[in-house]
């Protein structure tokens, strides 16, 4: 049993790194693909804090633009390499998420998700408005792509991400590096934290967990990740504008990890999947019923309410029990789930 | 210069703050953020104008038929999707609100289309146009007169309905202990649905008098006003009735000045910079109860 689904992930993941070579996999296919990479960094970076702590977020894009436009401005105006940028961006990313979070750290989650309510509509009206620094509605052209220049060691070679696909092996290597990130924190001290912080804060806290400081990390966590997704994103779409980053977004990513089950690291993966070839089926099928595409957001309100009324652990439990977790936490979280059903 | 940015704002704050009351109603009775109230508020506008342009009704009765659409949008809203998760952990509810949020803007989208509409010039009296009254160099418009009576008079309406009637008697109860009120025999899923539909009515007035206001709307309105409400629920207290009357009036005059004498760009950033002040330095609000620790 076990050597059988070890087959089958190798073969699935033989099957996304021959991918690109397919014959069907024409430009089109391929950006679909990396946007549903970019969105599973998000979704997962997102899952941190309504998933984990039980705080919701919804002002999540906020970040993902200000990792963004960090990357444009910080590649235009002092040509720093995609490299550089990342941790910068990141940086820059987990400060904006602790000050965002720092006023509620005392009170309940409601706040929380009162103040985020706003957060990404603040940030787009300070891209929109500080034109010396943004360009304003104007957006920003000409955004660098991503290149590997190995010249500081002496060697002249470098190479330009000029198609789709680096860009789509790249995205798996990020998509990948946050798996195994997020998977080893849930399994961790600190994921064991979290995990008690979300189910009862008051016995967390007498249990010696010092509430605000986790609290701290998880706010810094999850917009570092959003952040690091936004910087692949300029690099990788070498345009950016602030209507990009509206609040419809920061639904679209929620929707994505309730689809998937809030909490669960692989069904956040699964509910970007699902939403982004959604939204591409529904973009070309709205315009024939006359719809403007932006509609398609019906659909996902739909879902979020149907979701939480009848399936509040996602559309796929299953994926959740074939993620490797310590045993120790996945006992816990069936005494806890029996105990909230019984 | 001064005096009349003061009025200006004063018109704002009174509509904040009949949208503020909505929220801080349901968050009282059931504890629940609730996000689609600005999409309450957004239908309003868009009701009356559809009810004037089909049916050819004078405003006044179009506006109380909005209204009344709105409290059954409310409590619908209510029954189809918070009741069944009152016992859900608190998030599935949070998450159900915005589900109904966006799923309700992306409705007036469909219906109404995305661009934003004029409200009928035709229905609104000539007299809302003119000035009403001077008073120095302080000119009032006929509407922003109305907009000061019709406001004051729905918020003495309202506390009246608080304080003074048996139902408003049992959503102070409500929000005190919702055990011990349904131990006492009240009758918790009517109190909760008539509590969202004052708020909805209240929250439709808004959107009509926004729209006559600034004569638009559109489908996404109720997201900014949603997000200035609840600061000004939240400056006054989020769960305090008066508080939140407070709040929006305050709210309205700060930004009306803030856009005339800081910045007029981020005027719509202002009512944030409020909330996170008030949560900074006082979470309780202006006249609410101190909020718990637990997180």
């Amino acid at each position: 049993m076990t050597g059988q689904s070890t087959a089958l992930k190798l073969l699935g993941l033989c099957a996304l790194l021959a991918f690109p070579l397919m014959p069907f996999s024409s430009e089109y296919v391929l950006h679909v693909a990396v946007l549903i990479m970019v969105y599973a960094v998000l979704a997962m970076g997102l899952n941190v804090l309504p998933g984990f702590c039980d705080l919701l977020d919804l002002g999540y894009v906020g970040f993902y633009g200000i990792g963004a436009y960090t990357a444009g401005i910080l590649s235009l105006n002092y040509d720093m390499s995609f490299w550089v940028v990342v941790p910068l961006a990141a940086a820059l990313g987990a400060l904006c998420g602790v000050l965002r979070g720092a006023p509620t750290l005392r009170l309940s989650g409601d706040y929380f998700a009162i103040v985020t309510f706003g957060f990404t509509e603040l940030v787009v009206l300070f891209l929109t408005n500080e034109i010396w620094l943004t360009r304003g509605p104007l957006g920003m052209p000409g955004i660098p792509p991503i290149d590997i220049n190995l010249s500081w060691l002496g060697i002249d070679w470098r190479y330009d991400f000029m198609s789709e696909t680096p860009y789509y092996y790249l995205g798996l290597l990020m998509v990948a590096f946050v798996y195994v990130v997020m998977c080893r924190i849930e399994d961790s001290r600190l994921g064991r934290a979290w995990l008690s912080i979300k189910e009862d804060p008051l016995a967390a806290a007498s249990c010696g967990i010092n509430l605000m400081a986790y609290k701290s990390v998880a706010f810094a966590f999850s917009a570092a990740v959003g952040a690091l997704a936004g910087c692949f994103m300029a690099r990788w779409s070498m345009f950016l504008a602030p209507d990009v980053f509206k609040f419809w977004e920061s639904f679209l990513v929620l929707c994505m990890i309730v689809l998937g089950g809030l909490g669960n690291i692989n069904g956040a993966i699964v509910g970007s999947v699902v939403l982004i070839a959604l939204g591409e089926v529904l973009r070309v099928v709205l315009p024939h019923f006359g719809l403007p595409t932006e509609t398609r957001f019906l659909a996902y309100g739909l879902l979020m309410i149907l979701i939480m009324r009848f399936k509040p652990g996602g559309i796929f439990p299953a994926i959740a029990a074939t993620s490797k977790k310590s045993r120790l936490i996945m006992d816990l979280k069936a005494r806890l789930q029996a105990e909230r059903a019984g | 210069m001064f005096e009349q940015q003061l009025f200006n704002g004063l018109t704002l704050g009174l509509i904040y703050a009949l949208i503020a009351v909505g929220y801080t109603m349901v968050y009282g009775v059931i504890e629940l953020i609730n996000f689609a109230h600005g999409e309450v508020y957004m239908f309003g506008a868009f009701l009356c104008v559809t009810i004037i342009n089909s049916l050819g009704v004078p405003l006044f009765p179009a506006m109380v038929l909005a209204m009344g659409l709105c409290a059954l949008m409310g409590v619908s809203i209510d029954h189809i999707a918070y009741k069944p998760l009152r016992k859900a952990p608190r998030l599935a509810a949070l998450i159900t609100a915005i589900g109904v949020s966006i799923f309700l803007q992306n409705i007036a989208m469909i219906i109404w289309g995305s661009r934003p509409v004029p409200f009928t010039r035709s229905a609104v009296p000539a007299a809302f146009s003119e000035q009403a009254f001077a008073l120095g160099s302080v000119s009032v418009s006929g509407l922003q007169l109305f907009i000061y009576l019709f406001t004051t008079a729905m918020m003495i309406g309202l506390t009246l309905i608080i304080n003074k009637t048996k139902v408003g008697t049992a959503m102070r109860a409500l929000a005190q202990n919702a055990t011990a009120a349904a131990l006492m025999g009240i009758n918790v899923n009517r109190v909760i649905a008539f509590t969202f539909a004052l708020g909805s009515s209240l929250g439709a007035a808004a959107g009509i008098l926004v729209a006559m206001y600034y004569n638009t709307m559109s489908a996404t309105m109720g997201y900014n006003a949603g997000v200035k409400a609840f600061a000004a629920a939240v400056l006054g207290g989020i769960g305090s009735v008066p508080g939140a009357m407070l709040g929006g009036v305050v709210l309205g005059v700060a930004e009306t000045l803030g856009a005339g004498y800081v910045s007029s760009q981020y005027r719509d950033g202002l009512g944030y910079a409020v909330m996170i002040a008030v949560i900074l330095l006082r979470p309780s609000g202006l006249l609410g109860k101190s909020v718990g620790q637990k997180a």
